[in-house]
C-alpha cells in the first residue's frame, strides 16, 4: 500500500480554510512530497461546511484516499461531522476554548490547544488556524523553519508586523504539541523532487498557452472559472487575448470567429453553458473551423449543484448539435494530463477542421496536484494542418478568386483552410449547406447530389481522426479476477482501487477511457474478451459511458459503480462494490459517502 | 446604318484602379424589388468610390433574407453566414484576431432586435470598428413574414394579424450604449443613403445604420409601415447629408449656420446641413430626445442621428498589438518556456 498521510481542515466558509491548506501544501511540495487536495464546498460565499482534504506522500497521490490521518476542526460543526470517522493513528486539533470533542474510536489521539492563552484571540482571530498549523507540523516531525518560511511568504505583503506576529503564534502551536501532544508514528519524508501544485483549471489555460491559443473567452461558471482567471491574469505575459462575454452564445461565436479568422481560439464553461454553445458547435463543424470547447462538469441537471462534482454530461455532448458532423471528444485523466491533452487536441481538430470538445469535471478543474513541470512539455508540437495564410505566389486574379475552393472535395474530407484576407483565396464559410466554392446550396434548388457529397466529404474526415487518436490500453496484470474500466477523471482512484484489491489477493486490472469520440469500439471489445469480470465505475446516475459504450460496440459488462452524490469516488468505494459483486450479491453498487460534506 | 465606335471605351476606375464591376456580387436571388436589393447596390457604389480594397472586407451576416444579401455584392471579399443573431460575436472574434480586416456587417430585424438583441447590444457598447447594417422590413422575411420587433404598434399584417407591441429602437439603443455613428435611412432614399455608406467607410468605430428596406412579399401593403409607399410619405429627413472624401477636392463652402460639418478620422468631411434648426448630431442626449419625439408624433425620421470622431475604438482600446494576432509567427504565437516554467515556479 501507499503511504500517504492525510489531512482534513473543516469549518465554515469565511473562516480561513484555505489558508492552511496552502501552507500545508506549500510545505509538502517543498519536501518533495505529491500531493492531491480536494475541496468539499457549497455555493454560498460566508457559511455553510467546506472540508478540504490533502494528501501527501513520497509516491503518486491521486486521489483524496479513504481516511484522515490529522483533523482540524476549525468549528464545532465540523467536529461533529469528522471526529468519528478518525482511526487508529489519527489525530484531532481543536480549539479547547470553543470546540467540544465528542466520542473517539480507539487510539484516536484528541489534541486541545488552550488557545487564549497560547495567543492574543483579540488581536488575531485566525490565531487558531495558525496555533494549529504549527502543531501539526511539530506532530509530523518537519522543522519549524518550513513553517517559517511558509508563514514569511504568505504574508509578506502585510508587512514585518503581520509575519512576525504569525510566526510566533505558529512556533506556540509548535512548542505546545512538543511538550503535550504524541508525535504520528510516520514521519513524512523528504525527497529530491520539486513539484509544482497546479488546478485542473490552471493546467487546461496553461496548456493552452502552451498549444499556441490566442483567443480565449468567457463567461463565468463554476468550476470552469479557473480557466477564466489564470487567462486573464496572464493575458499580457502570455500574449493571449482574453474576453470576458455577455454569455455562452456569445462565448463560443466569438471564440469561431476569431479561430476562423486563423488564430487557435478556447473557451471553458460548465454543462449550463456548454447547452447554449450547442448551435455554435455545429456551425464550427458545418464551416469546418476548429475550436476548442471545455465543460467542466458539474452535478446537474440545471443548475444542478455548482459546487459539486460528476460525469454527467457525457450524453449532452455527445448530443450537442443537431445533424451529423465530425467532432472530437477527450476527457483528461488527472490534472497533469488537463495541460497536455489541450495542445493534442488543438492539433486534431487544426487538422481535421472540426471542433474538439473536452470533458473535464470539478474533481479535476478545482482539485490540486502536485505535478513535476518536466512530465508537462511546455513546447508541445503545434501542427496547424492545412491552413493558407498567405497568398504564397497564388495570383490575386481580380476577376475571379483563383481556382480556390475552400470546401474542396478529397479524398480525406480535408480541404485546405484558406483565413480571410488572403488574396486569391476569397470564400465564403456559411452555416448554410454550400457547395465546394461556399455558395449556399438552398441558393440555387437543393441539389442532392451536392448535398451527399458534401456529407460524405465532411464524414470521412472521421477515419482520418480515428487512426490518429491512440486506442486505449489496459493497464495492470493481464489476467486478472476483475477489470475495472473508467473514463476521465476516476482514473486515479480506480487505480489505487485496484492495488488495495490486489493486496486484498483479488486481483485486478484497469481500462481507462480518454478519447471519447471517437471511440475505439472494437479495441476495446478486443481487449475485455478475454476478461473475466468487468465492471464501469462512474460518477453519474444512469451509466452514461456503459451505455455508450454499449451503443458503439454491443458490449455488456458484468456490473457497474456509480456515484452520482456530488462528492468523488473514495477507493475503498470501489474496492468495497467490486468484493460485493464478485460474490454475486449485484450488478449495481452505488456505494455511500459516509463524510457528510 | 449603326455607327461602329471607333475604340473600345476604357472601363472607369477608381483610386485603387478597380472598375465597379469588381465590386460586385452574385446574381440575386431575393424577390424582386426587395429593400435589400438596393441596399446592395448602394453598398457597391459607395465601396468602388471610397476605394475600398476587396479582399480586406470581411462580411459578416446572421440568418434572413437580409443576411443573404453579402453574396448578392462584392464577391471578391470574404463572406461569413453565421447562424441566426450570432454575427455580432463572429464578428467581434474575427476582428480580434485579424485588426486589419474591414468588417462589413448585414443583419436583418429579426436577426438583429428579435433572436440577437444580447448580442447586438453588447457589439454597441464596444465600439468595434464595424459598419452593422440592419436591413429592416419589420418582418421575418425568410419564415413567410411573421412580425418582427421593429414593428410599429398598431401595424397590420396582409393576413390581418395587427401588431401589439410597441417597436425597439435600435438607433437609440445604439446611441445609448456607445456606437459612435447612428443613423436610419431608407433602401429606396438613394442619395441619403450613399452619401451615410460614404461616411460609414471613413468613420472609426462602430456604424450602426437602420435602413428601412420594405419587404414586397410579406409587408408592403396598405397597413405596413414598413412600405415603400408609407416610407415616401413619411420620411422625415433630419439633415441634407453630403459626404466629401479625403482624396477629392472641397470645392463648395458651406455656411456654419446651416450646416455642421464633421471632420471623420481619415480627414473626410461630412456635412450635415441641417432641416431642423436645432439639430446637432455630435450631442447624444438630443439624438434619443429627438428620436423619442419623432416615435410620439409618428414620424419616420432619417439622417445620421448621432456621431462622435473621438472616442476611441475596441481594437484601440484594448491596446493590442500592431500586427494582426493572425499573422504573428509561430516562434511568437506562444508564450516562450521561460514564461510558463516563471508561472510554474510561483506555483511551487
Ligand atoms: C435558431 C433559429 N431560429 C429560427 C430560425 C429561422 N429563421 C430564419 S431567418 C428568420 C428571421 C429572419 O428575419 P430578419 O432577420 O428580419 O430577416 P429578413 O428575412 O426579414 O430579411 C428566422 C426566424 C433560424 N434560422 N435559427
Ligand atoms: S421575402 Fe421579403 S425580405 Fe425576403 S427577399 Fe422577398 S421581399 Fe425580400
Ligand atoms: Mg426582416
Amino acid at each position: 500500500m501507499r503511504q500517504t498521510f492525510a489531512i482534513g481542515i473543516g469549518g465554515a466558509a469565511g473562516q480561513g480554510v484555505a489558508t492552511p491548506g496552502d501552507i500545508f501544501a506549500k510545505i509538502f511540495s517543498r519536501r518533495g512530497l505529491h500531493l492531491n487536495a480536494y475541496n468539499a464546498y457549497q455555493s454560498i460565499i460566508r457559511g455553510g461546511h467546506t472540508f478540504l482534504t490533502i494528501r501527501a506522500g513520497p509516491e503518486k497521490v491521486t486521489n483524496m484516499g479513504d481516511c484522515i490521518d490529522l483533523l482540524i476542526p476549525l468549528n464545532q460543526d465540523s467536529m461533529n461531522r469528522h471526529l468519528a470517522l478518525l482511526s487508529t493513528g489519527a489525530a484531532c486539533i481543536y480549539n479547547a476554548d470553543t470546540i467540544k470533542p465528542g466520542a473517539t474510536g480507539d487510539g484516536v489521539q484528541l489534541c486541545p490547544l488552550p488557545v487564549s492563552k497560547l495567543a492574543d484571540i483579540t488581536r488575531n482571530k485566525v490565531a487558531q488556524n495558525t496555533l494549529a498549523i504549527g502543531a501539526g507540523l511539530n506532530m509530523m516531525g518537519i522543522s519549524f523553519q518550513a513553517l517559517e518560511n511558509a508563514l514569511t511568504e504568505q504574508f509578506k505583503k502585510k508587512g514585518e508586523a503581520v509575519v512576525t506576529e504569525n510566526v510566533g503564534i505558529a512556533r506556540a502551536g509548535y512548542d505546545h504539541a512538543a511538550s503535550k501532544f504524541k508525535p504520528f508514528a510516520w514521519p513524512l519524508p523528504m525527497t529530491e523532487n520539486r513539484y509544482a501544485v497546479l488546478s485542473g483549471n490552471i493546467a487546461m489555460a496553461m496548456g493552452g498557452a502552451a498549444a499556441g491559443v490566442k483567443f480565449y473567452c468567457a463567461y463565468p461558471m463554476s468550476p470552469s472559472t479557473g480557466v477564466l482567471h489564470w487567462m486573464a491574469a496572464h493575458a499580457r505575459k502570455a500574449g493571449i487575448m482574453v474576453r470576458q462575454v455577455e454569455d455562452e452564445i456569445g462565448v463560443v461565436n466569438m471564440a469561431i470567429g476569431a479561430a476562423h479568422a486563423g488564430v487557435r481560439a478556447m473557451c471553458a464553461t460548465s454543462g449550463g453553458g456548454f447547452a447554449l454553445m450547442s448551435e455554435g458547435l455545429g456551425m464550427s463543424a458545418m464551416m469546418e473551423t476548429p475550436v476548442v470547447v471545455i465543460d467542466c462538469q458539474r452535478a446537474g441537471p440545471s443548475t444542478g449543484v455548482p459546487t459539486k462534482t460528476e460525469q454527467g454530461d457525457l450524453w449532452q455532448m455527445l448530443g450537442a448539435a443537431f445533424g451529423d458532423y465530425p467532432r472530437v471528444i477527450a476527457s483528461p485523466l488527472d490534472i497533469g494530463d488537463c495541460f497536455k491533452i489541450i495542445p493534442e487536441m488543438f492539433n486534431l481538430v487544426d487538422r481535421f477542421q472540426c471542433p474538439g470538445m473536452v470533458l473535464c469535471d470539478l474533481l479535476l478543474s478545482e482539485g490540486r496536484l502536485s505535478v513535476d513541470p518536466k512530465d508537462l512539455g511546455f513546447t508541445p508540437v503545434i501542427d496547424r494542418g492545412e491552413l493558407i495564410t498567405t497568398a504564397n505566389g497564388t495570383p490575386s486574379s481580380p476577376a475571379t478568386s483563383g481556382d480556390y475552393r475552400r470546401y474542396e472535395i478529397t479524398e480525406s474530407g480535408i480541404s485546405p483552410r484558406a483565413i480571410p484576407g488572403v488574396p486569391g483565396h476569397v470564400h465564403t464559410a456559411a452555416t448554410d449547406e454550400h457547395d465546394e466554392d461556399g455558395v449556399l446550396i438552398s441558393d440555387e434548388f437543393t441539389n442532392t447530389v451536392k448535398r451527399r457529397a458534401m456529407m460524405e466529404k465532411r464524414m470521412r474526415k472521421v477515419t482520418g481522426i480515428e487512426a490518429a487518436i491512440p486506442p486505449p490500453a489496459l493497464w495492470g496484470p493481464r489476467n486478472a479476477d476483475v477489470t475495472l474500466i473508467g473514463w476521465g477523471s476516476t482514473s486515479g482512484v480506480i487505480e489505487e482501487a485496484c492495488e488495495i484489491l490486489s493486496e486484498q489477493g483479488i486481483s485486478a486490472n484497469q481500462l481507462q477511457i480518454r478519447w471519447l469520440v471517437p471511440l475505439h469500439g472494437e479495441a476495446i471489445v478486443e481487449i475485455l474478451k478475454g476478461a473475466r469480470h468487468t465492471i464501469i465505475v462512474e460518477n453519474n446516475y444512469s451509466g452514461q459511458f456503459a451505455r455508450y459504450l454499449r451503443s458503439e460496440s454491443s458490449y455488456v459488462p458484468n456490473g457497474y459503480i456509480r456515484k452520482y452524490d456530488g462528492e468523488p469516488f473514495m477507493p475503498h468505494h470501489i474496492v468495497e462494490a467490486v468484493k460485493e459483486q464478485l460474490t454475486g450479491k449485484t450488478t449495481l453498487s452505488v456505494p455511500a459517502h459516509e463524510i457528510m460534506v | 446604318m449603326a455607327t461602329t465606335p471607333t475604340s473600345t471605351p476604357v472601363p472607369k476606375t477608381n483610386r485603387i484602379g478597380l472598375s465597379i464591376a469588381e465590386y460586385k456580387g452574385g446574381k440575386t436571388t431575393l424577390c424582386a424589388g426587395c429593400g435589400h436589393n438596393a441596399i446592395s447596390e448602394r453598398i457597391i457604389d459607395a465601396m468602388y468610390e471610397m476605394g475600398v480594397s476587396p479582399e480586406r472586407v470581411i462580411k459578416p451576416s446572421g440568418i434572413g433574407c437580409s443576411s443573404k444579401a453579402p453574396a448578392y455584392f462584392m464577391s471578391r471579399s470574404h463572406s461569413f453566414n453565421a447562424v441566426h443573431g450570432r454575427m455580432p460575436s463572429v464578428a467581434t472574434g474575427a476582428m480580434l484576431a485579424n485588426r486589419n480586416l474591414i468588417a462589413l456587417g448585414v443583419s436583418g430585424d429579426g436577426d438583429t432586435a428579435s433572436i440577437g438583441i444580447g448580442q447586438f447590444v453588447h457589439l454597441m457598447r464596444r465600439n468595434l470598428p464595424i459598419i452593422y447594417i440592419i436591413e429592416d422590413n419589420g418582418v421575418y422575411g425568410l419564415t413567410k413574414g411573421q412580425f418582427s420587433a421593429t414593428a410599429d404598434l398598431g401595424s397590420k399584417l396582409k393576413t390581418g394579424v395587427i401588431n401589439d407591441l410597441p417597436p425597439i429602437d435600435t438607433c437609440v439603443l445604439a446611441i445609448q450604449l456607445g456606437a459612435t455613428f447612428v443613423g436610419r435611412s431608407f433602401s429606396g432614399d438613394k442619395r441619403q443613403l450613399h452619401s451615410m455608406l460614404k461616411a460609414a467607410v471613413a468613420h472609426n468605430g462602430t456604424v450602426m445604420l437602420d435602413i428601412v428596406s420594405p419587404c414586397v412579399t410579406f409587408n408592403d401593403h396598405e397597413g405596413s409601415t414598413k412600405s415603400y409607399k408609407y416610407m415616401k410619405d413619411h420620411e422625415e429627413p433630419l439633415q441634407d447629408i453630403n459626404f466629401v472624401p479625403v482624396f477629392e477636392e472641397i470645392n463648395v463652402e458651406y455656411d456654419p449656420g446651416t450646416t455642421v460639418e464633421v471632420t471623420m478620422h481619415d480627414g473626410s468631411r461630412l456635412r450635415l446641413r441641417k432641416l431642423e434648426e436645432d439639430y446637432d448630431a455630435t450631442d447624444k442626449i438630443l439624438a434619443v430626445k429627438r428620436l423619442a419625439e419623432g416615435h410620439a408624433k409618428g414620424e419616420v425620421l432619417t439622417g445620421v442621428f448621432y456621431v462622435n470622431t473621438q472616442a476611441p475604438n475596441f481594437i484601440e482600446m484594448l491596446n493590442m498589438t500592431d500586427n494582426p494576432l493572425t499573422t504573428l509567427p509561430e516562434s511568437v504565437v506562444r508564450p516562450g518556456r521561460e514564461v510558463l516554467e516563471q508561472v510554474m515556479e510561483e506555483l511551487r
